[in-house]
């Protein structure tokens, strides 16, 4: 039986399971999106009437609880650039291009495996932290629950942000080619320019700001629409454009260049 | 059967290899031999479909690598042992690149039994020695049993029973009928482990056959040892080059031994000593690699 798309699948769902750093990295994320979603809720809970009754107005409990999701996404972004740099860094490039040449199945196998192991766990974390975030603000009668307008969406798209941000990485890895300067490059983008543009004009940040990955990113994981942003449903599909292009742009980039 | 047809590659401004032109047959242990830097390499690799060549085309039983629909089944090949993910155990390593050509798992096994690694499988690829590594990188190649074989610098980091090993191992393997392609800067590892001979120097190709045939058409020299070395020196006349060596001695070329005993005989000179000295392959590597070099100094500003 001649090999298939599956049968690279497979081959790169070993590779990826194999490697002990990353399971330790994946668990290292889930512990930490958790843990500090704990402390923020806990700390907010203490001190939610120190600013009296308009902040409880003004209270979103789901994004609060979900808050894990800005360290979070350095975690996804660096196992997607890894999945792709170790293998220029170790040289198994070469190995791994000999077993399957037809390199754009090899990408999309690659790609496959990365959404299956961060789609799930990423869900499964922001559930999570959703979950137990809403127990902690119970108490102070603060909580949410999914059936209020937006949340359920709100919580799924979190766990989609984070999944599309590992495939974005992935691009950035599979473009760039050297783990830290694909790094850098993704950190440019979620940190640096935000910062970058905060001293433009305000007319300007209006129009650049929501296009950032971060900003796309509040909008998916922000029950009640934000001012001047973009739909969650929008913003969902120009983050998974924005990793589609750079993965479309590395897959070009493998086909011509020499391994 | 591997076929190179006029590849040549260029990296930049540096023409790796130029025009190269020969084939592989199966059957036979094919030696692929040339200094350091000389293309050997770079042709693997564009054997393997990793680079591209600029010019020409390498196939192996008439397809390129990147159309074979079972790569691992068709060729094995060990590049570069150290290309491994250090992280990984050897048998995961072997794990994944069985379950991308549809090779079963019990295959894995034989492969790590055979290249005796079994014991260290789930250990660490990061923490073999090279010459571990290497047995590794054979494991890998003979994942997919397959018909043509590859291998870049295979005795690098073998100790002296690892490399008597592999040299018993490729025959074996050509004697079961495979392609067998083998790289080396070392001649004298050529000498001993190829049937025939490919050798390349600055990327071009300079001669192709069996061992016997280079050291045979080598210009091979005779010394000669007389009481009266200049009186024989002028009876000489008819050699191309004579040599007078520390001791009195005469090395010459160009003419058999027989022939200068006969002329010896005549010019009634009395021979002490008459030695064909018959070339070694190093001499002839050396030889036809020192052509080369002039050649492929010249060759950058021609290709274009």
């Amino acid at each position: 039986m001649n090999p298939s798309f599956w049968s690279a699948f497979r081959s790169e769902w070993i590779k990826f399971k194999s490697v002990r750093s990353t399971i330790i990295g994946l668990i290292t994320f889930v512990v930490l999106t958790i843990g500090i979603g704990i402390l923020v809720t806990l700390g907010i809970r203490g001190h939610i009437n120190d600013h009296g009754g308009e902040a409880r107005l003004s209270f979103d409990a789901t994004s609060t609880s979900l808050v894990g999701i800005f360290l979070a996404q350095f975690a996804v972004g660096t196992i997607g650039i890894i999945m792709m740099t170790a293998e220029y860094a170790t040289g198994s490039i070469r190995t791994t291009l000999s077993a399957v040449p037809n390199r754009t199945r090899l990408v999309v196998a690659k790609a496959a495996v990365l959404v299956a192991a961060l789609f799930v766990l990423c869900e499964v974390t922001c559930f999570a932290a959703f979950f137990i975030g809403q127990s902690i603000y119970h108490g102070a009668g603060l909580a949410t629950t999914l059936s209020a307008p937006g949340v359920l969406r709100a919580v799924s798209l979190a766990g989609v942000y984070l999944t599309l941000l590992g495939i974005l990485g992935f691009g950035l890895g599979l473009i760039i080619r050297a783990t830290a300067a694909s790094i850098i490059a993704y950190a440019t983008v979620l940190l640096i320019l935000p910062i970058i543009v905060n001293f433009l004009p305000s007319a300007w940040q209006t129009h650049l700001t929501k296009f950032f990955p971060g900003e796309l990113g509040r909008d998916m994981f922000t029950p009640s629409a934000i001012a001047n942003d973009f739909s969650p449903t929008t913003a969902a599909l120009m983050l998974l454009g924005y990793a589609a292009g750079l993965v479309t742009i590395g897959t070009v980039l493998l086909r011509r260049r020499d391994a | 059967m591997i076929k190179i047809d006029h590849v040549s590659k260029q990296y930049g401004d540096t023409l790796a290899v130029n025009d190269l032109n020969f084939e592989v047959s199966p059957g036979v242990v094919t030696g692929f031999l040339g200094p350091n830097g000389s293309g050997k390499s770079t042709t693997m690799r564009i054997i393997m479909g990793l680079d591209q060549a600029t010019k020409g085309s390498a196939t192996i039983n008439g397809q390129r690598y990147r159309d074979l629909k079972a790569p691992l089944r068709e060729v094995g090949a060990l590049l570069d042992a150290k290309a491994v993910n250090p992280n990984r155990s050897a048998r995961n390593h072997l794990r994944a690149l069985a379950a991308s050509n549809n090779i079963s798992t019990k295959r894995v096994d034989e492969v790590l039994e055979f290249t005796g690694i079994a014991s260290v499988a789930s250990k660490k690829v990061g923490g073999y020695s090279l010459g571990m590594s290497q047995r590794l990188g054979i494991a890998a190649a003979l994942l997919g049993d397959p018909p043509v074989l590859l291998f870049d610098e295979p005795v690098n980091g073998l100790d002296p029973e690892g490399i008597r090993w592999i040299r018993d191992f490729f025959r074996s393997l050509a004697k079961e009928g495979r392609t067998v392609f083998v790289s080396s800067h070392l001649m004298s590892e050529m000498a001993v482990s190829a049937d025939q001979i490919v050798v390349i120097g600055r990327g071009h190709f300079i001669t192709q056959g069996s061992v016997d045939d280079l050291t045979r058409t080598a210009q091979g020299s005779v010394l000669v040892r007389s009481a009266s070395p200049d009186v024989l020196k002028t009876a000489l006349s008819q050699a191309t080059e004579i040599e007078t060596l520390n001791d009195g001695a005469l090395n010459v070329t160009g003419l058999s031994a027989e022939a200068i005993g006969t002329i010896a005989l005549s010019a009634g000179i009395a021979l002490s000593e008459l030695t064909p000295q018959r070339a070694s392959l190093e001499e002839v590597f050396m030889e036809l690699t020192a052509d080369s070099l002039d050649y492929g100094s010249h060759s950058k500003g021609d290709s274009k």
